[in-house]
């Protein structure tokens, strides 16, 4: 590019380089705090790093609380809506894209409008509605809203009107049903775009707390965000434990995304999602 | 609002009325059985609640007696003159124009610094630090920053304290409240922005540049009439969905402040849930819903007013 000026890129690196540093302060005291013992805190004498190393803040987490019961909650509802929203905005942006019907434009537009709709504005209606349903309190209550995504079928509908209508064509000639379509033919040529639908997916359910606030009180009940807040409540002075449950929890999202990390910023790119 | 979507041009074959004969009947009815139930969940959850709030907003409504009177806009004309409410506006607006600023220009910054490195692993990891708070539940966030901001035995204040400055009361003192907050919000999501500002910048070509400085330009001049002008589509992508995103800003609120101190932290998102939910206020709690949509939906147009106003030429 343009002739480099060395004192220039030196100062560029030098603030870029505290700027990490920066960013990770949070990771190390949330790492050096979880290592501190219940008597130091009590003890009131106040120091960034702990005098000895202890894992009673841990062992409290491990052995206390139902853990592990969270994170499966949490897990097993976020499994169960992506799976669901990727087959439903596949499904709905395959017929959207290649298919025509009555209302079929009408019904689009509907569907893209509730994008913009902020949750404020629907959460009381879909408390209630859930409240109706008998759900509250339930772990289908946070599946069951969550099973189709109106961003999902806009994406999916933009990335199949790409298909060529003869690749259909001619399988349908073969005699391949709408079904099989979709899962052989459809579904590959629009992976990137599934992969990236997924990842989101996964995460904003995984990482919800407004809504599980909203609907389920009950502590063997609720997911990991809502547990780490209600957690945080009951054991307000001891933090060290506190910060175990959270680096018991943000441990494993990093290892996750460093091995995918490729996807998420391929994923981010590519459809804008957050 | 589709800037990200790089790959879906618009120009799709226009759908052929094909499956004469015996293939259509097949057709209609994988539409109509694949179509039902989806649409219904949609309905259910999607269309019901959006015309239900609107109702529910002229009508008085408490869950728990399970009855609604109906008010007319009288809803509407309380929120005017109750100064919760407009404080809470207030406060929603501060920190959506503060916030979204420095966001912008940080990310912008970081973005063009990180995209200047030449070595492969360490760009790769300096995004990645800047990316790994993007990540994590927000709740997680507020709960470590929180004991962050803690007066007696969090880092901020034992930082200040190696330095001889007194402590502060981050989350409680109205003066440092909000910025509180908003340095923790800072830090959990300018990594997006950073991102999608690199695979901006990474799309513009070098020839621009050259050109540019054979015409002797500097580099203000290079960042001011190349970069910025290219820019324009991931800047406008970038704003609108920072700003929808900050005014729908709740956890961190809900958790590290609940609205105090003197509701200087009170953001109509979090005032929205604890009229509808902890006070039971449910008709006004809509009503205010419905203002809060208006004016997102109002703030956004207006944003893309001006993006292509100003940029188009």
């Amino acid at each position: 590019m343009h002739r480099r000026n060395k004192w220039m890129d030196g100062s560029i690196m030098l603030v870029l380089a505290v700027a990490a540093c920066v960013m990770l302060l949070p990771y190390i005291w949330m790492v050096v705090s979880s290592l501190k013992s219940n008597m130091e805190i009590v003890s009131g004498s106040h120091t960034v790093l702990p005098h000895q190393v202890s894992l009673e803040g841990y062992r409290t987490v491990l052995l206390d609380a139902p853990f592990g019961r969270w994170l499966m909650n949490s897990a097993v509802t976020s499994v169960v809506i992506t799976a669901a929203t990727l087959f439903t905005s596949a499904l709905a942006g395959y017929i959207f894209a290649k298919h025509q019907f009555k209302g079929q434009k009408l019904l689009f537009i509907l569907i893209l409008a509730t994008m913009m709709i902020p949750f404020q504005v629907v959460m009381i209606p879909t408390y209630l509605i859930t409240a109706k349903l008998g759900l509250v309190n339930h772990l289908m209550a946070i599946v069951l809203p969550n099973l189709v995504s109106s961003y999902g079928v806009f994406l999916a509908k933009q990335f199949i009107e790409d298909i060529p209508q003869d690749l259909l064509d001619a399988a349908r000639m073969d005699g391949a049903g709408e079904l099989r379509l979709m899962v052989r033919i459809i579904a590959p040529l629009i992976l990137p775009m599934l992969s990236a639908l997924g990842i989101f997916t996964f995460m904003n359910s995984w990482n919800n707390y407004l809504w599980p606030l909203i609907i389920l009180n009950d502590e063997s009940k609720m997911t990991v965000p809502l547990a780490l807040v209600y957690f945080n409540g009951t054991h307000m002075v001891n933090y060290n434990v506190v910060m175990s449950a959270a680096v018991l929890i943000t441990l494993p999202v990093i290892v996750v995304f460093l091995i995918f990390q490729k996807q998420f910023i391929k994923g981010l790119t590519m459809t804008g999602m957050k | 609002m589709n800037h990200g979507t790089a790959t879906s041009g618009n120009q799709a074959i226009p759908p052929q009325i094909d499956m004469q004969g015996p293939g259509k009947r097949g057709g209609r009815k994988f539409i109509y059985l694949s179509l039902a139930p989806i649409l219904l969940l949609f309905g259910v959850f999607a269309f019901l609640p959006i015309g239900w709030s609107l109702g529910l907003s002229v009508f008085k409504y408490n869950p728990l007696s399970d009855s609604a009177l109906f008010v007319g806009l009288d809803n509407f004309i309380r929120m005017w003159s109750d100064p919760i409410f407009l404080k809470s506006l207030w406060v929603t607006f501060k920190f959506v124009v503060i916030a979204v600023l420095i966001n912008i220009v940080i990310t912008l910054m970081f973005a063009a610094a990180i995209q200047r490195i030449r070595t492969g692993w360490l760009r790769n990891l300096m995004r990645t630090i800047f990316f790994l708070p993007t990540i994590a539940p927000l709740a997680g966030t507020a709960i470590v920053w929180s004991t962050m901001f803690n007066y007696n035995h969090g880092l901020f204040n034992m930082l200040l304290g190696q330095l001889h400055i007194a402590p502060i009361q981050w989350l409680s003192d109205p003066h440092y409240a909000l910025y509180s907050v908003i340095m923790m919000t800072l830090w959990a999501d300018i990594g997006y922005n950073i991102v999608l500002f690199i695979a901006g910048l990474d799309s513009i070509p070098d020839m621009y540049y050259e050109a540019a400085i054979l015409d002797g330009a500097n580099r203000w001049h290079l960042f001011r009439h190349v970069t910025l002008p290219l820019l324009r589509r991931t800047m406008l992508f970038v704003s609108v969905t920072t700003v929808v995103s900050y005014f729908q800003a709740f956890a961190q609120f809900q958790i590290m402040t609940k609205g105090e101190p003197f509701n200087e932290t009170r953001v109509l998102a979090l005032h929205i849930y604890e009229q509808a939910f902890s006070n039971s206020n449910m008709g006004y709690a809509s009503a205010m819903a419905t203002v809060f949509l208006m004016i997102i939906l109002v703030v956004t147009l207006v944003q893309l007013k001006l993006g292509r106003t100003e940029w188009e030429y």
